[in-house]
Parts: structure tokens; C-alpha cells; sequence
């Protein structure tokens, strides 16, 4: 009895009802009106659900299918005309819920008409190609209700006047509201789109419109975000609870469009409370809400970033150009670094840690420190001071944290090369003069600053860092040689082998030495020449320091610890009481401006003055003299005397050290144009200069006028020849 | 077994058939007289009335509602249908659309 078997087969009527009663059609069809009439009037109990499906099953099959259907249709559409009449009487309020209650009525009518009719649905229906009868149902109230002139109208405002409520604060009929838009949905999508939707979105933008015009009037941004992010919830959660889940994204889409996308520029600009006031105040809530908001519109995050961006440059430019703030480098760096993470925690906490957002953040870094071409220094004179004094008894991850910040600075730089170069005369002195915090740190910096910018760049530093390794084994086997027994009344000596090359050192001539530390060298350099041959060893004497004992006045002993310059200097005055510059000049052959600080910071600091200077005044002139301060005084047993030296470059230095890069970046260029145009063969200029450019940019940006001079140079050098035919064009030459 | 789980399926000779709601609902006629909304007549009852269906095969269609329950659970047998009976019996089918 499945279902193949039945279909093949022609039923034929039973036997006893061959000679059809010719008022039979109308009888049975009666019964059924009747029993259609009864139900629509709630009052089918008493109907027999198998005698009314086999009067139906028995007309389809006396092919009178076609009389039945139209019935059908007759009787249910005068019920609806019933219907719409009591609905259009309801008055006002009563209107929806009549119409709801009318609905459901229909609706449950609808489900028995069609169980009894199931026959004719199941087989009359398809091969006349009839609209199935729940579907009929639902158009003849579609056709008899819903756009009955009088109704559509009144459903329409009456439904559009219920959300504005809503949206003005009045508490309405959700249930009924979600009745309604659920038979709109079940007429099909076209009714509910038609006939609500789409006069409800046309509704809200005119409502959007007009209140966000007026809220911009009156409010702040961040105020009126706030008002724009309830809207936009209200109306995803009014979806939500009765409209259909599609409408969201266009109700939505005309929130966005009325509240943020028309308003965004006067938003983000407004005077005061607009997003540069935002990012000055870190308003992160009302930053995050900006985000969301303009996340949901075209060009909105665009907009956020553009802003943003430009006011960090004009705010960074302001920060790296004021002379004020170029003072103190190590206050300008750490301002930076404020700068930086005030920015980061606003893109982590309110632009959800936005890829874009981190990029734009970061090539505003890089814009405007390298406005200003003392920032490499800059960085590293706050490495020197964090390295010396600044991380003591900091803990290892926080000393982790301010070099990796240090290094984010240095990978904004474009001049790397001018950092390094920065970098190694201050960890030189750094080291020489036993400053260093701690040894891990500045290794872990070198580690960084080697992944960064690979081997070639650290291998200098890390050759500093084994130098003084060696120097000190070269120290416990020079006194644990026979040439130290005999000096071993003599002055201490500690002395560190710098490799050339290594060391950010000068050939400068070496000062004249007192006597008794001129015997310790020399044996130091017969040692250490006797167990390395072939080796050179010159005193950077403009490096060291010493540890003095002192006598003064009443007895008073000190130890005071001073560079090998003011050594020389103090040990001159062992001998005599008085002495002018120009004797300690002569007697010292110390360079000049080097002398004028040394002696500066014997004579001129207070609380460290072990020496009077004649006329007292600021400055060292050519025709002072000076003598042994026999009152000097200090409550601790060791002083130290710091060489007057100017933290910062000064200008002359600026330039020398500028000079010295530019020196260093020649070779650099040649070699980069060497290896281009070994592997390309023929190049023409401007690509030259792209791909040099390109490989050179980790380390600075060449000038592309440096650059070619070096191709200038290069082909004198006969590496490289232009092309006869196109002078544009170079030939490497094998 | 409750009244509730039970429905009377009558035949034209008046001969009454209780069987199983789950069974009787294999018919998809029976099972929408049962669960229609409205309150028919056969849904206060609990009793249906076949006035065209004859005692024989009202009981060889008692017989395939359960049979088709056990072959739906898994339990592959045949179902003998006499020959003599066929005709009337697919002419039951169709009207109980089953």
C-alpha cells in the first residue's frame, strides 16, 4: 500500500455509486458549505471530520474537484468580507487586536478547512495546477484584509504610529506588535516588505534625520554618540522582539546612515569634545564607542584614522621641534615613550587593538621623530642614562619592558646608522668607566638590537663587551707575573685593551704621564707585548680614571676619584703650590679644551673644589692660576669629581659625528651599488638609486645625491660604465 | 492501556477495531482527524466511522498499521495480502491515504 502503487492505478468509484444522483454534487457540497460556515463560527464540535472529508474525497472523485474549489473560494471569501467589515468598525485602539483575534481565527479555520480538503488538495489541486488551499487562505486574506483600501492604510499608520511611541519612551503592545509583523511575514515577504517594511524604513530615516540634526545642535560628541549607540540598540532590539530578523541590517543601516555616516566629519571635529579632545583626555569609553559606531559606515574608521594621524603629527611635531622640550634628551625621549603608550592603550582598549589603527599609529612615530635629526642621539643618551643609573634595583622584567620600548623608538628611526653610532661611544664610555647597571641588560639590548638589524651591526658592540672580558684576564696575569712584584709598592693599574676599530676611539696623542704611573705602563707593555706578538698598544689616556688619596689642610684625608686627565694635573701639584695654566699645559700636554673642563671641574664645582683658581670666576682663561684648596672639606671619605662634560652634543661635536656617519654611509652606498649591478649587469640610474634606497633602509635613507656621487665615483674607479647609446645607463664592469 | 492512547475505528458493519493512536496515525486522513484543531466530532470521541469500509478489510488495515510500525522500527517481514482483497483494499488506501 505504498504510495507507487496507488498512483498508476485509475480509481474507479465504488459499485453502488455508479448512477450518480444529479443533485448529488450540490447536496454534498452543501453539507461542506455548511460545515465551512460552522467552523468560521466556532462551531465545529459537532461536525463529523469523516463524513466531511469523505463528502470531499467522494466529489473529487466524481470529478466535481473544479465545483468544490470554487466553492471553496465563494464561501471563504464572504466570510473574510465578514471579517474585514468588524475590523474597519473596530475604533481605534481595538483596531490591531481585532485584526490580530480575526487573524487567528482565520488561521485556525484555515487548518481544518484544509485537513477536511486534504483529498483535494492532495490530488485535485496539482494536476489543475490550483493554489493549494492553506496558500488560498492566506491570499484571500491578503487580497480581502490586508489590502482592502480601508485597512491597508490604517494597519500601516496605525503600526508606524505604535514604533514612534516606542522611540518617544511609551511602553506598547509588544505581543500584538510581534502578532502583526508575523502574519505580515506569513502573507509572504513581498506583504511584509511592501506593506510595512519599507514605509517603516522610510519612516525612521526621516525621524533619524530630524533627531540627529537636533542632538547635534545641542550636544557634545561624546554625548552624542551615546545617544546615536542606544538608538541603534533600541532598534536591534526592537527587531529583535517583533520584526522580522531581516530588517535589522537595513533598520540599522538607516541608524548608521541618518546618526553617524551624514554627521561623521561635523562629529569628529567638533570644538572640545570631538575625537582630538577624546585622544588629549583619554577617553577611552567614549573613544571605544566612536570605534563601534563608525566601524558600522563606510569611510568611518577611515575618518577616525585620518584625524587621528594628523593630530599625532602635529602634536609629535610640536613635541620633537620645541626647543624647550630638546633641553634635557633624556625628559624628550621619555616623553616620546609617554606619548607612544598613551597612543597604544588607546588603540588596545578603544579601537579594539585595530591592525590599521596600529599602523597609522606607527608611521606617525616615524614621521615625526625623524623631523628632528638629533633623535637617534637623543635615544641613545636615554639608553646611557637608564643603563647608569636609571634601571638600579629595577626588576629584570621591567628593565625587559623599557628596552623593548626603547627598541620600538629605534625601529621608528631611519638614520639606524647614526644611533649606532651614538649608541657605541656611549656604552664605550659607559663601560670604561665601570657605570654599566648591569651586564645583562645591556647584553639583552645588543640581543634586541641584533635581531633587528642583524649581525654586522652589534658585531662591533659585542667585540667592546669581549674586550673588557680579555682585559681583565690580562690584568690578573700581569700581576700574577714577575713584572708586577717589583712595582707592588707602586700605583695600582687597570688596564683595558680596546681592539681598533671596535671602539669609537680618536688617535690622539697621548698626555704626558707623572713619572709614577709611566713606570707602571711600561711594565704593562713589555708584559703584554711580551705574550702577544705583533701587536700595537697606544694609551687613550683621554679615557681612564683614577683613584687619588689625598692630604689637606687640617690633616684631612680623602680619596677622590678623578679622570686620568685631573690625575695628571693633581699629582702636578705634589710638587708645587701654585701653578698657572700655562705651566699645567705645558706640563701635562693635555688638549686645550679638555684641560678648560678638567680644571673646571677641580676649581669651579662647589662641595668638590680641592682647587682655588685665580681670579674666581666661572670660566678657565689662558692666564689663571690655580693652588691646592687646603680648606676642602666634604663629609664623605670618597669624592668624586666628575669631568664637566656636556651630556648633549654640542654643535662642533654634532657636526664632527655627522661628518663621521656620512663618511661611514659611502662605503656602504658603494657596496650596495656594487652587489645591484653585479647581479643585474645593466641598470638604469633611477632604478640604481630605488634599489639602494631599498636595501639600505633598514639601517637610513640614503640621499639620492650621495648616491650618485658614489656611481660617479664608482665609474672613475672604473667598477661601472655608462651605457655609449643611452647615458642613462650603467654597465658593471667585470 | 488509557483511553487517551486509544482510538475505535468503526467499521460499515458496525464491527468496532480498537487499536493504538500511534498506530491508527499511520493513516494520514486518521491523523489529521485526531489532531485538527477544532473539536470534531472524532476528537471528542475517540471513535471513527467508516461507512464505506467493510469489517474484512477494515481489519487487514488494523493489521498494516501495525505491521508498518514494526517495519518502520526495523523488523523487515512481508505483509500477505490476499489476492482476492486487493482491489478494495488500495481503494481503503487511498481514501486513508496511507
Amino acid at each position: 500500500m505504498s504510495s507507487q502503487k496507488k498512483r498508476n492505478f485509475k480509481i474507479e468509484a465504488f459499485k453502488h455509486r455508479v448512477e450518480v444522483d444529479p443533485k448529488y454534487a450540490e447536496k454534498t457540497w452543501k453539507i461542506l458549505e455548511h460545515a465551512i460556515h460552522e467552523i468560521y463560527n466556532h462551531n465545529a464540535s459537532g461536525l463529523s471530520f469523516e463524513e466531511l472529508y469523505r463528502n470531499a474525497y467522494n466529489m473529487v472523485l466524481h470529478k466535481y474537484g473544479e465545483k468544490l474549489y470554487a466553492g471553496l473560494v465563494t464561501t471563504m471569501t464572504w466570510h473574510l468580507r465578514e471579517m474585514s467589515k468588524s475590523i474597519e468598525a473596530a475604533p481605534g485602539d481595538l483596531f490591531l487586536e481585532e485584526l490580530n483575534r480575526k487573524w487567528a481565527d482565520h488561521n485556525k479555520a484555515l487548518q481544518m478547512i484544509r485537513d477536511i480538503l486534504m483529498y483535494m488538495d492532495r490530488t485535485f489541486v496539482p494536476t489543475s495546477h490550483k493554489t493549494p488551499v492553506h496558500e488560498l487562505g492566506l491570499n484571500l486574506w491578503r487580497d480581502n484584509i490586508i489590502h482592502y483600501s480601508k485597512i491597508q492604510t490604517r494597519l500601516v499608520s496605525t503600526l508606524l504610529e505604535l514604533i514612534l511611541k516606542e522611540r518617544t519612551g511609551e511602553v506598547i503592545n509588544r505581543g500584538l506588535m510581534r502578532n502583526i509583523s508575523k502574519m505580515l511575514m506569513d502573507l509572504g515577504p513581498s506583504v511584509y516588505q511592501e506593506d510595512f517594511e519599507k514605509p517603516f524604513l522610510e519612516v525612521s530615516a526621516s525621524f533619524y534625520s530630524g533627531e540627529s540634526q537636533q542632538f547635534i545642535e545641542c550636544c557634545d560628541c561624546g554625548e552624542y554618540l551615546k545617544k546615536a549607540e542606544r538608538r541603534l540598540n533600541e532598534e536591534m532590539e526592537r527587531v529583535s522582539q517583533y520584526l522580522d530578523a531581516k530588517t535589522e541590517t537595513k533598520i540599522t543601516h538607516v541608524v548608521e546612515k541618518e546618526m553617524i555616516a551624514n554627521h561623521m566629519q561635523r562629529l569628529v571635529h567638533m570644538e572640545n569634545s570631538g575625537l582630538v579632545n577624546m585622544l588629549v583626555n583619554d577617553k577611552y569609553d567614549d573613544l571605544s564607542r566612536m570605534y563601534n559606531l563608525f566601524r558600522r559606515v563606510p569611510e568611518g574608521l577611515s575618518t577616525i584614522r585620518d584625524v587621528m594621524t594628523s593630530h599625532l603629527r602635529e602634536t609629535g611635531k610640536q613635541l620633537v621641534t620645541d626647543p624647550d622640550k630638546l633641553r634635557d634628551p633624556v625628559d624628550f625621549v621619555q616623553r616620546l615613550l609617554n606619548e607612544k603608550d598613551k597612543h597604544d592603550k588607546i588603540v588596545s582598549s578603544a579601537f579594539n587593538n585595530d591592525k590599521t589603527f596600529q599602523n597609522a599609529l606607527n608611521s606617525s612615530f616615524e614621521y615625526f621623530i625623524n623631523l628632528n635629526n638629533r633623535s637617534p642621539e637623543f635615544i641613545s643618551l636615554y639608553v646611557d642614562d637608564k643603563l647608569r643609573k636609571g634601571l638600579k634595583g629595577v626588576s629584570e622584567e621591567d628593565v625587559e619592558i623599557v628596552l623593548d620600548k626603547v627598541m620600538m623608538l629605534f625601529r621608528y628611526l631611519q638614520e639606524k646608522d647614526v644611533f649606532e653610532k651614538y649608541y657605541k661611544q656611549h656604552l664605550a664610555k659607559r663601560l670604561l668607566s665601570g657605570k654599566t647597571v648591569s651586564d645583562d641588560a645591556e647584553r639583552s639590548l645588543i640581543v634586541k638590537l641584533k635581531t633587528e638589524c642583524g649581525y654586522q651591526f652589534t658585531s662591533k658592540l659585542e667585540g667592546m663587551f669581549t674586550d673588557m672580558k680579555t682585559s681583565q684576564d690580562t690584568m690578573q696575569g700581569f700581576y700574577a707575573s714577575q713584572a708586577a712584584l717589583d712595582i707592588a709598592d707602586g700605583p695600582t693599574l687597570a688596564v683595558q685593551v680596546l681592539t681598533t676599530g671596535s671602539w669609537p676611539t680618536q688617535l690622539i696623542a697621548p698626555c704626558k704621564l707623572p713619572l709614577e704611573i709611566l713606570g707602571v705602563c711600561e711594565r704593562f707593555r713589555t708584559y703584554y707585548l711580551g705574550t702577544h706578538t705583533g701587536r700595537r698598544l697606544a694609551w687613550q689616556t683621554n679615557m681612564g680614571t683614577a683613584d687619588l688619596k689625598a692630604t689637606f689642610g687640617k690633616n684631612q684625608k680623602h680619596e677622590l676619584n678623578v679622570s686620568t686627565y685631573q690625575m695628571c694635573i693633581l699629582m702636578l701639584f705634589n710638587s708645587s703650590d701654585r701653578l698657572t695654566y700655562k705651566e699645567i699645559e705645558q706640563a701635562t700636554e693635555i688638549p686645550a679644551p679638555d684641560l678648560k673642563r678638567c680644571l673646571q671641574s677641580l676649581a669651579c664645582v662647589k662641595g668638590k673644589n680641592v682647587l682655588i683658581k685665580d681670579p674666581m670666576s666661572k670660566d678657565i682663561a689662558e692666564d689663571d692660576s690655580f693652588n691646592v684648596n687646603d680648606k676642602f672639606s666634604s663629609k664623605f671619605f670618597k669624592v668624586k669629581i666628575g669631568t664637566v662634560v656636556a651630556q648633549k652634543e654640542s654643535e662642533p661635536e654634532k657636526q664632527e659625528t655627522r661628518q663621521r656617519v656620512d663618511e661611514d654611509r659611502k662605503p656602504q652606498i658603494e657596496a650596495a651599488i656594487v652587489r645591484i649591478m653585479k647581479s643585474r649587469r645593466v641598470l638604469d640610474h633611477n632604478n640604481i638609486v630605488a634599489e639602494v634606497t631599498k636595501q639600505l633602509q633598514s639601517r637610513f635613507l640614503p640621499n639620492p645625491v650621495v648616491i650618485k656621487k658614489r656611481i660617479e665615483s664608482l665609474i672613475e674607479r672604473e667598477f661601472l660604465e655608462r651605457d655609449k647609446a643611452d647615458r642613462k645607463l650603467y654597465r658593471y664592469l667585470a | 492501556m488509557k483511553k487517551e492512547d486509544t482510538v475505535k475505528l468503526i467499521s460499515s458493519e458496525g464491527f468496532e477495531f480498537v487499536v493504538d493512536k500511534t498506530a491508527a496515525m499511520v493513516s494520514h486522513t486518521i491523523r489529521n482527524m485526531l489532531t485538527s484543531p477544532g473539536s470534531f466530532s472524532e476528537t471528542q470521541h475517540g471513535e471513527v466511522t467508516f461507512p464505506e469500509i467493510s469489517t474484512l478489510i477494515l481489519e487487514k488495515i488494523c493489521q498494516y498499521f501495525y505491521w508498518h510500525l514494526q517495519y518502520a522500527s526495523g523488523k523487515e517481514t512481508e505483509f500477505h495480502i490476499e489476492p482476492e482483497i486487493t482491489l478494495e483494499l488500495m481503494m481503503a488506501a487511498n481514501y486513508l491515504h496511507t
